[in-house]
């Protein structure tokens, strides 16, 4: 990742992670009842544009990722608008029917997608694991077995990593990767997912009872090596994240771009 | 373990820690699968659908390999949570799902009081967390209003997806872990073990 994340001292990997966490996840039930195109339009504008100022992702990574994304939440969407319900009948051919209502919905259905994934990816670049599994633990009491159970299991992508290419090496000494057909294929597939399954439960017990040899599930009064707390950047945080989804709402309701502002009426 | 029977029921740090690693392995797999994923979705024709049970993986093979309670729970919502950090496509409402389905499968097990854990309640848990992911998507996705042939094909494809990723397959590959011996030290003692040492 660090190749990947341009500067980690921006204003959104300075907020409180579980505020982060938790603000950021009710923002798919605020957007779960919109039903107003117009709504959606606006909203996703306007998290396109919150997604280019506090995106932890360098630029080049940043506009594929946009431009994957947008294509693909209108592939989501692409059921809906060849074969949805609907009265007025834009384009029909055998079984392929095109509605305004239908049309409505899949571009609706595309763009909820689209700023979910460009808010999930806000979160996702902008928030160190270290830093919200201790405030998980801080701020929102997640039992500390839990989040150190995450943060070791973090540390251990990199071992599987390495087991994986060891396996691959093993399976070219011996001539594996040679062999064609499927059989083959499935043997290999076989041999890589139930090793490193094997290895990674063995690993996982045995630094479980590492942790439990130093008094780890001790719960009171226990000390954290990072406290998390919170600053003035919280509440910037909250004021631009409201800013940007009452933006969309206002910006729908003052220049709608279309006439469908409930997708659901027939 | 001597204070009763119900002890060794309860999770303890290893099961976690195992769980958590199995589930930071399917989230891994979510996030590459993810892409594959998007890709045969164009047609409109559900493809997609069938590659859906894979995301339910997770509960289902951390049940049938730790038979505790909770377990399927925990894996299916870490494993989510890990997409979400890896950015997974569709950010945030993996999560959502990820907690829904993980409750639906853990259900199953609870049904059967964590004593069967044979291949049929595997696909049955599989088959909860299919229901659980329909329910999200007839709001979010605004299922009902597809087409009523569509519909069908869509729904019949993810039962078939969820029956054979994450039922008959995670039932293979625990079958497969079983032999490695590893399976011995997580499960909680039976009564055939103590039976062995008389």
């Amino acid at each position: 990742m660090d190749t990947v994340l341009t500067n980690t001292s921006t204003l959104f990997f300075k907020i409180n992670p579980s505020l982060k966490f938790i603000l950021i996840s009710s923002l798919f039930i605020v957007y779960l009842f919109v039903q107003n195109l117009n709504t959606m339009i606006w909203a996703s504008l306007f998290f396109l544009i919150l997604y280019y100022f506090v995106s932890g992702l360098s630029g080049k990574w940043s506009f594929w990722f946009v431009l994957i994304t947008l294509i693909v939440s209108l592939f989501s969407a692409s059921a809906m608008i060849l074969f949805g319900k609907g009265s007025h009948i834009i384009y029909h051919q055998s079984l392929i029917l095109i509605t305004q209502e239908s049309l409505a919905r899949g571009v609706l259905l595309g763009l909820r997608t689209f700023t979910f994934s460009l808010i999930g990816m806000i979160f996702a670049t902008t928030t160190l694991p270290v830093p919200f599994f201790y405030s998980l633990m801080q701020q929102l009491r997640v039992p500390v077995r839990y989040a150190y159970g995450c943060l070791a299991a973090f540390r251990m992508i990199p071992i599987m990593a390495e087991e994986f290419m060891h396996i691959r090496q093993a399976m070219r000494v011996r001539g594996m990767t040679r062999q064609k057909g499927v059989k083959a294929f499935c043997e290999r597939m076989t041999r890589y997912t139930i090793t490193m399954l094997a290895q990674s439960i063995r690993r996982a017990q045995r630094t479980a009872i590492a942790m439990e040899a130093k008094r780890f599930s001790m719960t009171e009064k226990r000390t954290y090596f990072y406290e998390i707390g919170w600053s003035r950047n919280d509440v910037y945080f909250v004021i631009i994240l409201l800013l940007t989804v009452a933006l969309g709402f206002v910006f729908s309701s003052y220049f709608p771009l279309t006439p469908y502002t409930n997708v659901l009426d027939q | 373990m001597s204070k009763g029977k119900n002890t060794n029921l309860r999770l303890n740090l290893s099961d976690i820690l195992v769980t958590i690693v199995i589930a930071l392995v399917f989230g891994l797999v979510f996030r590459l699968l993810g892409p594959v994923y998007d890709l045969v979705k164009p047609f409109g024709l559900h493809l997609d659908a069938l590659l859906y049970g894979i995301w339910f993986i997770a509960a289902p093979f951390a049940a049938l390999l730790i038979r505790k309670p909770g377990v399927a729970f925990l894996a299916e919502t870490a494993a989510a949570l890990a997409e979400m950090l890896f950015a997974g496509s569709g950010g945030v409402i993996n999560l959502y799902y990820g907690l829904l389905q993980g409750a639906f499968s853990e259900a199953v097990f609870a049904a059967w009081r964590y004593k069967k854990f044979s291949l049929g309640i595997a696909s049955l848990s599989a088959f909860a967390a299919l229901i659980a992911s329909i329910i999200l998507d007839a709001g979010y996705a605004y299922l009902p209003l597809l087409a009523g042939w569509n519909l069908i094909l869509y729904l019949v494809f993810r039962v078939i997806g969820s029956v054979l990723f994450s039922g008959l397959f995670p039932y293979a590959l625990v079958k497969g872990l079983e032999k490695t011996g590893v399976t011995q030290s997580l499960r909680p003692v039976t009564k055939e073990d103590y039976n062995v040492l008389k």
